[in-house]
């Protein structure tokens, strides 16, 4: 209710219209180990960070945002 | 203007009294008792700031009696002390505080170890702020929400001025107040003002009053809950504008929570607005221009000032007849159940005055909560709101948290225990966590840390151990009902024929956030039904995606571990849903159409993010798809038995015949005039066709084949049967016979992945996984003995020797094989795994699956 | 709802584009647009296949019931149900009643499409939360 997350089609709208869809991270990776990494060990980086969020109540898109995970402040 | 009722006698209510002043003119001195030591308390700040005035009005405990409207036939009471407010025998406590001193239910009534419970009892039955009322029966408040360019916190001059020029400017402007307009101010050249510009407000139409309304906080996005009576109104704003203004401060010296001392503004508004008089010998210490003006007003009024105490810059000011002291420091106030004398420090060393009231000016603390919460959100702060940090007064004791009792002796007692910062300080002694929290005390909390750390403040701000404790809302108390006036967290989901199945008398419950029919009465006929003949089933509840466009194949290819290559239009194929670690997410049916695209349904609780994944992968594999979620435009019927082929012949001309229509497959059909998408399934263990159909001609396809079907002794079926049904046929149900952990090995799905494709989500995961040892299957479990309702051992642990080695998931008696079955899982070695099992009362052991037609001749019919 | 129509379009965004300005036309997503109203499966298909030949028209009417919010107390009614700013005139989409519904904004009051399923849960809502603002 409190936090605004922008939606490029349908403009800033509270964040209980989304759902959180993580890090941004590549689709897959070059070995065993990369993999690993690339599913269970985010970067969880204290700054801004791309991350994917789903418009679920409204035009249902998926799009990718840059927040800084210190201020919880959305470009 | 008649009465109000007052511990069993009345109390006349004149002119414009608040509960407190008629109670106060009634000669109520004692108004609460302090949490802790039980010490006397009466009014003090007038603003419904500090803790001393809390009475219980009609049942509700915790009305702030000083800014309470008093009205007619009002039940008051108060609420602490035993037997009474007046004589508490508790008051004891005070004595005895040497034996509990600050942080003692953490140090004593330890042991033995029965002695906590039983103390815990007994203090908290000797504290706290009132009893809540039995019966519930206040009505819900309402919640709306509201936009507005700029928000104004605060009705006062500089509030409302500000509102005036932010509407001239053409803005859209809400102003709220937590209290009516100028009903917080004595008469005077403030009050004026104030109601001259809310007049021009009044008449301008951008602008919104919301009076009676509190703001509870400020959170991100400027997001600012307001409550009143019957709603919560939660406005977002552009900008904020705090214009909440400024208590008087308090002061802490020994004795200074005695009856008869008084803030400023409560002393003025008591005798010059309710006429009456609070003292025969008052004294006055003031040190600001508003203390002064009340000064001016108590002696107006013809109360008996006999000495105030004031800077020298202020000393011209005093009234004729009073005697000045100049410069002097309050040290101490004295006196049994009220003040009776108040000793002050001056150059010429200490003077001790008899007083029976004593009134504080002594400085202004800013009403800045609000503000202390926003990060970066656009606030204003205008007005007395905005006025700079004052060093409230402090000496080396006193009350320095009046809602919790804490001393500036417990909180030098603490910080020599080691509590060495103001937020630690806080959480030890409790101090600012009462109902003022932190209004009255917040400073002199970061003000006494800052004084025993003896480290002068850095020019940059405050030292840390002397912070401010960081501000959260609610700024202002607020009753549950009115937070939960805003949540709403039931969906109730139906289908089409949800009508259909009341009349038809089922017992309907909640499947997720479905509302669906479990049975219609006697599920073992239901489940008779099915096996022998023909049934009925709702299963509209169901995920239905359309997948097309020119990348279609490409995602379902890479999306789901299900070989895709070889399904022809036509045919259908059971489809698992796995997550990027390789687990079980969902399942479902996947049907090729003719046209490239393709129809998947998914359980019902998974459609949702069903639709989500789609669109995900889709996006992040950069693929042209069209995904369309069909679950509520469709609804779907399971027609499931032996004599299902028989009752649909009578109704749709297409051809059923196995030859014509096999198993896996689909077909477009026509069914009672209805157009349906009829899919082969084999959930049951039956000969089955489930019928996708348009929403809207549901009822009207149910009645058709509920009618056509009589003639077979038709009835439909609920959840309670498909339990058993598909128990029989070891089929599992998501969540409850799967963990989120579960690969398609542990659950015996393996033939359901197409381990030669070459990439599909969670592939990488399954090839390390199967490196590693197996650890535990889901298997299908007979068991022996056991309670009379086998579906009670669900949940029950499954152990060898008495050492757990898994859990049942599902138990039920099968009908058909007389047998009572059930799935389970199984910590695995991978060379076999225990035979002898027990779970709970019952003897078990693993069976293969399905135990009901295990060749599936029935379903492929 | 035997009178509603409701149309949906996915394709490209270009294929959209040529539709998006058709009357009772909505601009649902980039690659979405819902047609409400008297729209021709058909006519749209040609329309929107001349941009993209893969592009998918369908007939939804039944996946959506209209919800009205009628007469002088409509979008404060709207306000004790949703957070969303509702435009003079036109179309919005976003949480209402803790769903995802689209709002059509028109003379004289605020039509509500929610999905068939929901239906009950929004008038339900309506009834207990807007009591005395909409009929």
């Amino acid at each position: 209710m409190a936090l605004e997350v922008p939606c490029p089609h349908c403009g800033p709208r509270p964040f209980t219209e989304f759902a959180f869809g993580g890090e941004e991270r590549p689709v897959e990776a070059a070995d065993a180990e990369a993999e690993f990494a690339r599913v269970y060990l985010p970067q969880n980086a204290a700054g801004p960070r791309r991350e994917r969020w789903f418009h679920a109540l409204g035009c249902r898109t998926w799009f990718t945002v840059t927040r800084d995970t210190t201020t919880n402040r959305i470009d | 203007m008649g009465a109000l009722r007052f511990e069993g006698r009345e109390v006349p209510v004149l002119g414009d009294d608040t509960v407190a002043s008629a109670l106060y003119r009634a000669g109520v001195r004692t108004f609460t008792r302090s949490l802790k030591y039980h010490r006397r308390r009466s009014l003090y700040c007038g603003t419904g700031e500090c803790p001393n005035c809390l009475v219980t009005v009609d049942g509700v405990p915790g009305v702030r009696s000083c800014i309470t409207p008093a009205r007619e036939d009002m039940r008051v009471e108060r609420a602490h002390g035993w037997p009474s407010t007046e004589r508490d025998l508790l008051h004891v406590t005070d004595r005895l505080h040497r034996l509990m001193p600050v942080g003692f239910y953490y140090k004593t009534f330890i042991r033995p170890r029965f002695a906590w419970p039983v103390a815990e009892r007994l203090i908290r039955r000797a504290t706290g702020l009132g009893r809540l009322p039995e019966d519930g029966t206040r009505q819900t408040p309402t919640a709306r929400h509201l936009r507005t360019t700029v928000l104004v916190v605060g009705a006062g001059t500089a509030g409302l001025a500000a509102a005036v020029e932010a509407a001239r400017a053409g803005e859209r402007v809400v102003v709220c107040d937590e209290a009516p307009i100028g009903s917080r101010l004595a008469p005077g050249r403030t009050l004026d003002r104030v109601r001259a510009l809310e007049a021009e407000i009044r008449a301008l139409a951008e602008v919104q009053v919301l009076d009676r309304h509190a703001a509870l906080g400020l959170y991100e996005g400027s997001f600012v809950p307001l409550a009143a009576e019957d709603e919560l109104v939660q406005v977002r704003a552009e900008r904020v504008v705090v214009a909440t203004g400024a208590t008087e401060s308090h002061p802490v010296f020994p004795g200074n929570d005695l009856p008869g001392i008084w803030l400023g503004r409560a002393a003025a508004r008591m005798v010059a607005r309710h006429g009456v008089p609070i003292g025969e010998r008052i004294v006055v210490a003031a040190s600001t221009a508003e203390g002064m003006e009340h000064l001016s007003a108590l002696v107006a009024a013809g109360a008996n000032v006999i000495a105030a105490v004031v800077p020298a810059s202020l000393g011209t000011e005093v009234p004729d007849g009073v005697e000045t002291i100049v410069d002097g420091k309050l040290t101490s106030a004295q006196g049994r159940k009220a003040i009776a004398a108040v000793f002050v420090e001056t150059s010429g060393g200490t003077r001790r005055i008899s007083c029976d009231a004593l009134v504080l000016s002594l400085g202004l603390a800013p009403r800045d909560v609000l503000v202390r919460m926003a990060v970066d959100e656009p606030v204003e702060v205008v007005g007395d709101a905005s006025l700079g940090d004052q060093e409230p007064h402090l000496h080396e004791d006193g009350t320095l948290c009046l809602c919790e009792d804490v001393s500036l002796h417990d909180l030098r007692q603490a910080w020599d225990e080691g509590y060495r910062s103001s937020e630690i300080l806080k959480r030890y002694t409790t101090a600012t966590m009462g109902p003022c929290q932190g209004a009255m005390c917040g400073r002199a909390l970061a003000c006494a840390a800052r004084n025993l750390e003896d480290v002068p403040a850095s020019p940059a701000g405050a030292s840390p151990a002397g912070a401010r404790t960081t501000a959260r809302p609610p700024a202002r108390p607020v009753p549950l009902e009115t937070l939960a006036a805003a949540v709403h967290e039931v969906i109730e989901k139906r289908t089409s024929l949800h009508e259909v199945h009341v009349a038809a008398g089922a017992r309907l419950g909640w499947s997720g956030a479905w509302m669906r029919p479990f049975g219609y009465g006697d599920w073992h006929a239901e489940y008779r039904a099915v096996r022998e003949r023909v049934s009925l089933m709702d299963v509209g509840t169901l995920g239905k995606f359309l997948v097309a466009g020119r990348d279609a194949a490409a995602l379902v290819d890479r999306m789901f571990p299900t070989r895709i290559r070889d399904l022809e239009p036509g045919r259908s194929r059971y489809l698992l849903a796995l997550d990027e670690g390789g687990f079980v997410m969902d399942d479902g049916l996947l049907c090729a159409l003719h046209d490239g695209a393709f129809y998947l349904t998914s359980t019902s609780g998974g459609a949702a993010r069903m639709d989500a994944r789609l669109r995900e992968w889709a996006d992040l594999l950069g693929l042209h798809v069209h995904v369309l979620d069909r679950t509520a435009e469709l609804g779907a019927i399971n027609v499931a038995g032996p004599l299902a082929r028989k009752v649909l012949e009578l109704l749709c001309e297409d051809p059923l015949d196995a030859d014509a229509f096999p198993y896996p497959g689909h077909r477009e059909v026509v069914v009672a005039g209805v157009p349906c998408r009829a899919i082969r399934t084999g959930f049951v263990g039956e000969l089955a066709f489930e019928l996708h159909h348009p929403r809207s001609r549901g009822p009207e396809l149910w009645a058709a084949l509920m009618r056509e079907g009589r003639t077979f002794d038709i009835l439909p079926h609920g959840l309670d049967a498909l339990e058993l049904l598909r128990l029989e046929k070891g089929h599992l149900y998501l969540g409850q016979d799967t963990m989120p952990d579960d690969t398609p090995v542990k659950l015996g799905l393996s033939w359901a992945v197409d381990a030669g494709k070459e990439w599909f989500v969670g592939k990488p995961a399954l090839e390390r996984v199967a490196s590693l040892p197996p650890s535990r299957r889901l298997f299908g479990l007979e068991f022996d003995g056991g309670p009379d309702d086998i579906a009670e051992l669900r949940g029950m642990p499954i152990t060898v020797e008495g050492a757990v080695v898994g859990r049942v998931t599902s138990a039920e008696r099968s009908i058909t094989l007389d047998r009572a079955i059930g799935l389970g899982w199984i910590r695995t070695t991978g060379d076999g795994f225990p035979t002898e099992l027990r779970a709970g009362t019952a003897a078990a052991r693993v069976v293969p699956t399905p135990l009901y037609d295990p060749e599936g001749v029935r379903v492929r019919g | 709802m035997a009178d509603l129509r409701v149309v949906t379009v996915l394709s490209s965004g270009a294929g959209c584009d040529r539709v998006a300005d058709l009357p009772g036309a909505c601009r649902v997503s980039p690659t979405e647009v819902m047609i409400v109203g008297d729209a021709s499966v058909e006519v749209l298909e040609r329309a929107v296949r001349l941009e993209d030949p893969d592009a998918v028209v369908i007939d939804v009417s039944d996946g959506w019931a209209l919800v009205l919010l009628e007469g002088p107390g409509a979008r404060e009614a709207f306000a004790r149900l949703s957070e969303l700013e509702l435009p003079a005139r036109g179309f919005v989409q976003g949480e209402v009643a803790r769903i995802g519904a689209r709002a059509l904004v028109r003379e004289g009051g605020i039509g509500l499409l929610v999905p068939a399923m929901l239906e009950a849960h929004v008038r339900e809502r309506i009834r207990t939360d807007c009591r005395g603002l909409v009929p």
